[in-house]
């Protein structure tokens, strides 16, 4: 049911390619990673995905439907994009608030997901405050506040310290073993090899590998040689 | 002198400096071209025998909001955080490590603000009396060395406008506030004149007492204060300001 | 741990109130929205007590405590005219509008409830705004007062809050075809004080602009037969701000974000 399925999306802005023909699936009970440097489309596709973009061609659906018209989609999909997605002048529980009311969610809920992401002392103060890393806790709890089936998550441990590199992969692994899907781009190669199942690699607005871990790193040392191969060797 | 050309730079690369200088030379002498038609209507018609020995003069006084948003932004585009993605960064940091020296980079920024507003000052007053003599054609007043003397008037109040809300913005560190206020108050009717009715110490208002350098003799029952005095009160509030802001500006956290 | 329980399917009637009581919940926990109705409350006193003076002394046309309290109005409405911008583009700060977009996908429900809970916010604001400078001025002016009649009262008051509401939709609504506070605050409030009294004088076609023409609703002009009544400007304030919304909505639908 929480299949992610992406299919031949195209974007043009101007006469800039920016996708020409992206198409993956993220399925349940496993972590995709979606992998690219700078630039290649990772985030043009995750906000496509998201409803925050529109694409020239293609669809994006969560499930069978696309993202606009889920009739409930904090409780369906926890989007966690850049930065803390919060205003600098509120406070860390006042910007979870209006999130939890926009669904109906019960007050509780919003303690609760600031005690997951252990941001409960820092909650009562303003955003503004906040370090890169609270600020992206905050980004998180602010997904997880439906308790979704599925997770979409733009470069998750980017500001985060060693401590929460650890819980962020910990956290995600679990909620893929319980079945949900889980869906996270980066480009921390080292980071990503030890959180994903599956890998699907974008260069230049299009997918140049798709497959599990074991298949893309192939006969190279580490997913990084193989991202590299990929990227650079000419892969079109 | 480098620190200035710096300063000057990125005040013409911003586009609101543009826009804001187009609307300081536009509002101006459009506005005196329409009213120089009407006047020239009613002169035709025999209604009045002359043109007003303010015309022009008027609209160079609302013009002035091209300058204060120009003040304003010059100093509000330091403070204004960049969205996460672009790393969550202000200008304010890349400026004071390029310069280390806060008093200097603050004379440079206010030096920069001020030579671009004299200069526009003269466009504006070049553009208006211009359209106002095209459209009176031989109905216009006669330019003479006391138009000299009111013009330079403009030019300093123009530049003294600039750096009060130069110096506003550098206390309040974002646009919004001083924005909203000093454009609330370039209405035809400004909070300021409204004041003085009620008491004639407003007349000592920076505005009040600088538009006297040119519109020595406000419309009304208002003290009359010389084209000097004017001057002078003016420079007073803005000797006052600037270095309250610059104390503020080299003593806080950026 | 509370459960999250799992609801029916939501309804578009109960996904509409949930934007509603979210968008409330974002203008209440904004400081600006505070600062801002309190500023123009503030202001409005402060001039208020002006005009009163001036009153007192005789040098206003007028001695009826409606015309004077509300000689200020017109300044303070500046206030309310940021409050709406600042509803609209501090959406913009922080990335909060990714956040609004993805728990709220369907702008034009998200938009509609935004503008309703800056209506409700600012209704009782301009309420308090506007009464509170009449009674002050009734209170000093006391007996020397011109008398009216307490229907005339309550429907100048009710045209007051009424184009304080609409002027603020405006204002949210340029905030969200501009997306940056200071250019919408500089293009609104350069209008309502610069360009829109410079129009007034010179072309006759101006009084059906949207300050004019709202400002008819609580300070007609007396004697004009061409002048709008109250009635009139109700009626073209509430088209033009109708028309900003919708030309605001079809870019806010459209566009990237």
């Amino acid at each position: 049911m929480s299949v992610i399925t992406i299919e031949n999306l195209v974007k043009r802005r101007g006469s800039a390619d920016i996708l020409t023909g992206v198409g993956f699936q993220a399925r349940p009970g496993r972590v995709t990673g979606f992998l690219g440097p700078n630039g290649a489309g990772k985030s043009s596709t995750l906000r496509i995905l998201l409803g925050l973009d529109r694409a020239t061609s293609g669809t994006a659906l969560i499930g069978s439907v696309p993202f606009v018209r889920l009739p409930d989609p904090l409780r369906t999909v926890g989007a966690m994009l850049d930065g803390s997605g919060a205003h600098r002048a509120r406070t860390g529980r006042a910007h979870l608030r209006w999130v939890a009311r926009s669904a109906g969610l019960p007050r509780a809920r919003v303690d609760e997901v600031l005690e997951v992401v252990g941001l409960t002392n820092a909650a009562s103060k303003r955003v503004g405050g906040y370090s890169l890393g609270m600020g992206r806790r905050l980004g998180l709890a602010a997904a997880l506040l439906g308790d979704p089936e599925t997770l979409v998550l733009d470069e998750p441990v980017n500001g985060l310290d060693p401590e929460g590199i650890r819980w962020m992969r910990t956290f995600l692994r679990e909620r893929a073993a319980s079945g949900r899907t889980v869906l996270l781009s980066s480009h921390l190669m080292g980071e990503l090899a030890e959180t994903v199942d599956d890998v699907v690699i974008i260069n230049r607005g299009r997918v140049v590998a798709d497959g599990t871990l074991e298949e893309i790193t192939g006969s190279h040392r580490t997913l990084e040689d193989a991202y590299f191969a990929l990227t650079t060797g000419g892969a079109r | 002198m480098r620190v200035l050309a710096a300063e000057a730079s990125k005040l013409v690369s911003l586009p609101s400096a543009w826009i804001a200088m187009a609307a300081g030379v536009l509002v101006p002498s459009v506005i005196a071209a329409i009213t120089a038609s009407s006047a020239l209507d009613a002169i035709s018609r025999g209604a009045k025998t002359a043109a007003g020995v303010d015309t022009g003069y008027q609209e160079l006084a609302f013009g002035v909001v091209g300058v204060i948003v120009l003040g304003v932004v010059g100093v509000s585009s330091e403070y204004f955080t960049e969205s996460a993605e672009s790393g969550g960064g202000r200008q304010i940091t890349t400026s004071l490590t390029a310069v280390p020296s806060r008093l200097r980079l603050l004379l440079a920024k206010m030096s920069a603000i001020a030579v671009v507003s004299a200069l526009l000052a003269i466009v504006a007053a070049a553009a208006t009396m211009g359209a106002v003599r095209v459209a009176l054609g031989e109905h216009a007043p006669a330019l003479g060395a006391e138009d000299i003397a009111r013009l330079a008037g403009v030019v300093c109040y123009w530049v003294y406008t600039a750096l009060l809300a130069c110096g506003v913005t550098v206390l309040t560190r974002h646009g919004v506030v001083p924005l909203a206020l000093l454009i609330t108050n370039t209405s035809v009717v400004s909070v300021t004149y409204l004041l003085t009715k009620i008491t004639t110490l407003a007349n000592y208002l920076p505005d009040m007492a600088g538009v006297r350098m040119f519109i020595p003799k406000l419309g009304g029952d208002s003290v009359e204060m010389s084209p000097l005095t004017g001057g002078l009160v003016m420079t007073a509030w803005v000797t006052a300001l600037l270095p309250i802001a610059a104390i503020a500006f080299t003593r806080r956290d950026a | 741990m509370t459960t999250v329980p799992a609801p029916p399917v939501r309804t578009r009637g109960r996904e509409a109130a949930q934007a509603l009581t979210a968008e409330l919940s974002k203008l209440v926990s904004l400081p600006a929205t505070w600062l801002t109705a309190g500023g123009a409350l503030a202001v409005n006193l402060i001039l208020t007590i002006a005009f009163t003076a001036a009153g007192l002394r005789g040098s206003t046309g007028t001695k009826s405590a409606l015309d004077v309290g509300l000689a200020s109005i017109g300044y303070a409405q500046a206030g309310f005219v940021v409050l709406g911008v600042l509803a609209a583009c501090s959406e913009y700060t922080g990335g909060q509008i990714r956040t609004t977009l993805t728990a709220m996908p369907r702008r034009a429900l998200q938009f509609t409830a935004k503008q309703l809970a800056v209506a409700i916010v600012v209704l009782p604001a301009a309420a308090i705004t506007a009464a509170s400078g009449v009674m002050l001025t009734a209170g000093a002016l006391g007996d020397t007062a011109t008398p009216v009649t307490s229907g005339h009262v309550a429907g100048t008051l009710s045209g007051v809050t009424a184009y304080l509401v609409l002027t603020t939709s405006i204002s949210v609504a340029v905030g969200v075809l501009v997306r940056q506070t200071l250019a919408a605050v500089v293009v609104l409030l350069g209008y309502l004080f610069v360009a829109g009294p410079l129009l007034r004088d010179h072309a006759a076609a101006a009084k059906y602009l949207p300050d004019s023409a709202g400002s008819a609703m609580w300070f007609p002009v007396a004697g004009n037969s061409d002048a709008v009544t109250p009635a009139h400007g109700a009626l073209l304030l509430t088209a033009w701000t109708v028309v900003l919304i919708a030309v605001a909505l079809l870019g806010y639908r459209r566009r990237d974000m």
